[in-house]
C-alpha cells in the first residue's frame, strides 16, 4: 500500500508525497496523509458564524486544545502562532487558515478565546485565525473524538480550574482541496518542518 | 483513520497531563553547538550576535517564552543567581518565539524589563538552539564549560540551589 501510485509514492489528492513513517494512514484514528478532512460544521464563537470543514478552500492547519490547559496546548497553539507570524512576515497570511478547535465549550466561549488569543500573542486581526467551538461537550466528543479521531478524556482534577482534559497532540495540514497533507503527532511539533511543508503545498 | 483504535492505546497521551510546559519544537535536530543567535537591545543585552554557549566562558542558558507562566517565576530565580555569578559567568535567555505584529521587539523588551532581566536576551526563531540542546520543554536550562561542553541540563522550574551547584561545578571544571 505504501508504494501505491507511482515513483515517489504519490497521491493524486496531495502535493506532498507519503511521509516516512511506520504505518499507513488508515491505521491511525485521526485523518492522515491523503485522507479527506472529516465533514463537520462547527461554530466560530468570535465571529458568530459556523465553519464547514469541507467548504474551506484555504490551506488549513487544525489543532485540538482547551485554553485552561497548561501543558501541551500552549505548545500547539504557540506553534501555530509562530507560523501565523511567519506567514504575516513573509506575506502569505492570506494563504493559510488556522483552525484550532476546543474540547472545552463550557469554559472556552468567545470571550475566553479572545482573551486566550491575547495571552498567546495570536492575531485575530489578520483574519486567518478562527477558533472552533463545538456547541456542547457531547458535541465535542462527537466531532473531535469520533469524527476527527482525536482521543481525549476529561480528568476531574481537584484544582482551582476544576477539570482538565487528557488528549492526543495533533496538528493537521490540510490542502485547498480538503485533503490531509501531513498529520503531525506529538508534544513537540517541529514548526520549521511545518513551515517547509506549508511552503511546498502553497 | 481507524475507528477501532479510537478507544485503544490511550496511554500515549497521558503524558500531556504532566506539569511541564513542553517545548515548541522538535527533538530530532542534533545541530552542533555553539549556535549563533541574534541578541536584542534590552537591559543587560546589547543588540548583536553571540555564540551560545559562548566559547571561553561558563555559560548559563535559559530557554523561555513570553507565554510561559513558569518562565516568569524562573526569572526571579535566575535574577538571584545572576547577582551572584554574573561577574564571571555568561547568562543568556533565549526565546524561539517569532517576532511580528503580535509580539514585537518592544513587547519582548517590555517582558524582559518587567521580569528584571539584566543579561543577554536572544532570539532563536528557527529553534536551532532548542534543537541542539534537545530541549523537551520550557523552561529549560543548561550550563556549559568554557570549552563548550554542556555539563548540566534541566527541564521545568529549576531552583536557585540547583542552578548554583551546576554553575559552580562548571566553574570548578576549568
Amino acid at each position: 500500500m505504501g508504494f501505491a501510485g507511482c515513483l515517489g509514492g504519490g497521491n493524486p489528492n496531495t502535493v506532498l508525497g507519503e511521509p516516512d513513517r511506520e504505518f499507513d494512514s488508515e491505521d491511525v484514528p485521526y485523518p492522515a496523509w491523503g485522507e479527506q478532512v472529516p465533514a463537520v460544521t462547527v461554530p466560530d464563537p468570535i465571529a458568530g458564524e459556523s465553519v464547514s470543514t469541507r467548504d474551506v478552500d484555504d490551506i488549513s492547519l487544525y489543532t485540538f486544545f482547551f485554553s485552561h490547559c497548561k501543558t501541551v496546548c500552549p505548545v500547539l497553539i504557540g506553534t501555530l502562532r509562530n507560523i501565523q507570524t511567519q506567514a504575516a512576515n513573509d506575506g502569505y497570511a492570506d494563504s493559510v487558515l488556522f483552525l484550532p478547535m476546543t474540547f472545552d465549550p463550557a469554559r472556552d466561549d468567545g470571550a475566553r478565546l479572545e482573551e486566550y488569543a491575547g495571552e498567546m500573542n495570536v492575531s485575530l486581526d489578520l483574519g486567518n485565525w478562527t477558533f472552533l467551538r463545538p456547541e456542547t461537550e457531547a458535541r465535542a466528543r462527537t466531532v473531535i473524538g469520533e469524527t476527527f479521531g482525536i482521543r481525549f478524556e476529561k480528568d476531574p482534577m481537584e484544582d482551582a480550574e476544576g477539570y482538565m482534559f487528557i488528549h492526543a497532540a495533533v496538528i493537521l495540514l490540510v490542502n485547498e482541496d480538503g485533503y490531509v497533507e501531513r498529520a503531525y503527532r506529538g508534544q513537540s511539533p517541529d514548526q520549521t518542518a511545518i513551515i517547509d511543508d506549508l511552503a511546498a503545498v502553497r | 483513520m481507524n475507528r477501532r483504535q479510537l478507544l485503544a492505546g490511550f496511554a500515549g497521551a497521558a503524558g500531556t497531563a504532566g506539569g511541564l510546559w513542553i517545548a515548541m519544537n522538535g527533538l530530532s535536530s542534533d545541530g552542533a553547538l555553539p549556535v549563533r543567535i541574534e541578541t536584542i537591545d534590552a537591559p543587560g543585552s546589547p543588540a548583536g550576535e553571540m555564540r551560545v554557549p559562548t566559547p571561553g566562558e561558563v555559560t548559563v542558558i535559559d530557554l523561555f517564552a513570553t507565554w510561559c507562566a513558569p518562565c516568569e517565576t524562573q526569572m526571579d530565580r535566575l535574577t538571584a543567581v545572576h547577582r551572584e555569578f554574573g561577574d564571571r559567568v555568561r547568562f543568556v535567555s533565549v526565546t524561539n518565539e517569532r517576532l511580528g505584529e503580535t509580539l514585537t521587539r518592544d513587547d519582548l523588551r517590555e517582558w524582559w524589563q518587567q521580569h528584571d532581566g539584566n543579561w543577554s536576551l536572544g532570539l532563536d526563531p528557527e529553534s536551532q538552539l532548542m534543537g541542539a540542546l534537545n530541549a523537551g520543554g520550557i523552561p529549560f536550562h543548561a550550563v556549559a564549560t568554557p570549552d563548550g561542553a554542556i555539563t548540566w541540563t534541566e527541564r521545568g522550574l529549576t531552583s536557585e540551589d540547583t542552578l548554583r551547584t551546576a554553575i559552580q561545578r562548571a566553574i570548578d571544571h576549568e
